[in-house]
């Protein structure tokens, strides 16, 4: 049988910067950090770190108290990020049935906030019991399943945790699933709220976070930079719906984007410590999925979190898989500016990567002054990349564990 | 514990967690009606528990009203105090 081609009708997130989607890519392209210091006064000992949040999500206003109420914060924001896509999409919430329509989902952490209030109720209060809600507001497949009864989808729901991977898989996953017909649609793309306390303070252990005050936390995370001193973590929601694309076209559905290929593989070698190797297997698979030979990539969105390990392997692997047009590879980090969302990351950049293509302007990798040396032989975007045809592009997401995935996206008319 | 009846704390919960107006709580209308489903029936019991120190018998038979729900809290409240 044939493949499909997959085409990507809808786009949602929650925007750290408050505004709609049009927003959150302009502040991207004009190098805007939306990274605050974040200090807390609630804990046993206050936290005091650069962070993301999405302040101006009210999960009462966007999804009702009712629904809001039977969720941890993760699924709140993957929900609302599935309704923006959705509508995006141009598709109803309530619509004829949809028995083999999708929704696979990435998250790292699932409803830590729900668990580190459990927590805090036994071990802190001395109670003896939680609230009956705990089990289904901390399950990791909340959001899918949330997002799939929302949206009558009959099919496939399901979640994948590969910590910074997660929703880069759950897209390559939903996107092999339109290709070969078995579904003809799936909402896919990632979240998750590292702001409980248990998991800030885990991540602050491994000793891979960048600190910063109020006044520097703006530009606390520094890909590629030779100051750089790790990666800010944030909270978020994004996704992205697939269509098959005669399907997109039967009902008039506009094509933002198609996604063409899936590279994954795994380093088999180290829990946090990346290996090019690994990275240039998911590359190469990307490409040849995609029927893509590297001089056909005009721009990546490289996993780029700014720690000293992972940032010249990927540069490295990079270097690698393009050869001798390395240099001239147009590479940008946009975890500069929107930071880390583990689950939610994957996704988040393949929207980016995706409105780069449609909007022929690719984001620049921002406080990128002083690149490191062990970081050079790309073509660093120090602002964002206009005037050049972008038609092809590679988005990149490497986890703790080993777990590689790269997604390759084409503009919608090329 | 606060001073509060058993159905001011009905039409508490159901305001806090579903947004549903004081006077649409009244003994004769449905859970289901008012957007209590057997997830929110559970919190709602866990929620009444909690306030008035008590523990209800698992087997319960889950009330269908808001008036059995009144009925059933009272009479486990009358009972505790007794």
């Amino acid at each position: 049988m044939a493949q499909r081609r997959v085409a990507i009708t809808g786009l949602g997130l929650v925007s750290p910067y408050g505004g709609d989607l049009p927003d959150f890519f302009e502040r991207l392209t004009a190098g805007e950090s939306a990274i605050r210091h974040l200090q807390t006064a609630d804990q046993p000992r206050p936290l005091s770190i650069p962070f993301v949040s999405c302040p101006d999500f009210n999960p009462d206003q966007a999804l009702g108290k009712p629904l809001a109420s039977m969720m941890d914060r993760f699924a709140q924001l993957a929900t609302a990020a599935a309704f923006a896509a959705w509508s995006d999409a141009g598709l109803e919430r309530s619509g004829p049935a949809r028995e083999n329509w999708g929704c696979i989902w990435g998250t790292a952490l699932g409803g830590t906030l729900a668990y580190e209030k459990g927590y805090r109720e036994l071990w802190q209060k001395g109670r003896e019991r939680l609230s009956p809600l705990a089990v289904v507001l901390g399950m990791n497949n909340a959001a899918n399943a949330h997002i799939s009864i929302q949206l009558g989808l009959g099919g496939i729901s399901m979640s994948h945790t590969v910590a910074c991977a997660s929703s880069a898989i759950a897209i390559g996953e939903a996107f092999l699933r339109v290709r070969s017909g078995a579904a003809p649609v799936v909402l896919t793309g990632g979240s998750d709220v590292p702001q409980a306390y248990g998991v800030a303070r885990a991540w602050e252990a491994l000793r891979v976070m960048a600190s910063a005050d109020e006044h520097s936390a703006p530009a606390a995370c520094r890909p590629f930079a030779a100051d750089r001193r790790g990666l800010v973590l944030g909270e978020g929601g994004a996704a992205l719906v697939l269509e098959d694309w005669e399907h997109a076209r039967a009902r008039g559905a506009r094509i933002q984007g198609e996604i063409v290929g899936y590279g994954y593989s795994c380093d088999h070698s180290h829990l946090v410590r990346p290996e090019a190797a690994g990275q240039v297997r998911a590359l190469g698979l990307a490409l040849a999925d995609a029927g893509l030979q590297p001089d056909d990539i005009d721009y990546v969105n490289a996993h780029g979190t700014a720690t000293a390990e992972g940032d010249p392997v990927e540069v490295s692997a990079l270097k690698t898989v393009f050869g001798p047009r390395a240099p001239e590879l147009p590479v940008s980090a946009t975890k500069s500016m929107h930071g880390h969302q583990l689950g939610a990351a994957g996704a988040m950049e393949a929207i980016i990567t995706v409105l780069a293509l449609r909007h022929q302007v690719a984001p620049p990798t921002a406080h990128l002054d002083n690149p490191d040396p062990a970081c050079l032989g790309v073509r660093h975007l120090h602002a964002a990349l206009r005037g050049q045809p972008l038609e092809a592009a590679l988005s990149n997401s490497f986890a703790f564990g080993g777990s590689n995935a790269v997604l390759a996206f084409r503009a919608p008319d090329s | 514990m606060p001073p509060m009846n058993s159905i001011d704390l009905i039409r508490e919960f159901l305001a806090e967690r579903l947004d549903v107006p004081a006077e649409q709580v009244t003994e004769s209308a449905l859970l289901t009606d008012l957007g209590v489903d057997s997830l929110m029936l559970l919190e709602l019991i866990f929620e009444f528990e909690d306030r008035f120190d008590i523990k209800l018998s698992p087997d319960i038979k889950p009330p269908q009203s808001v008036g059995e729900m009144v009925t059933l809290m009272d009479g486990l409240i009358a009972r505790h105090k007794s």
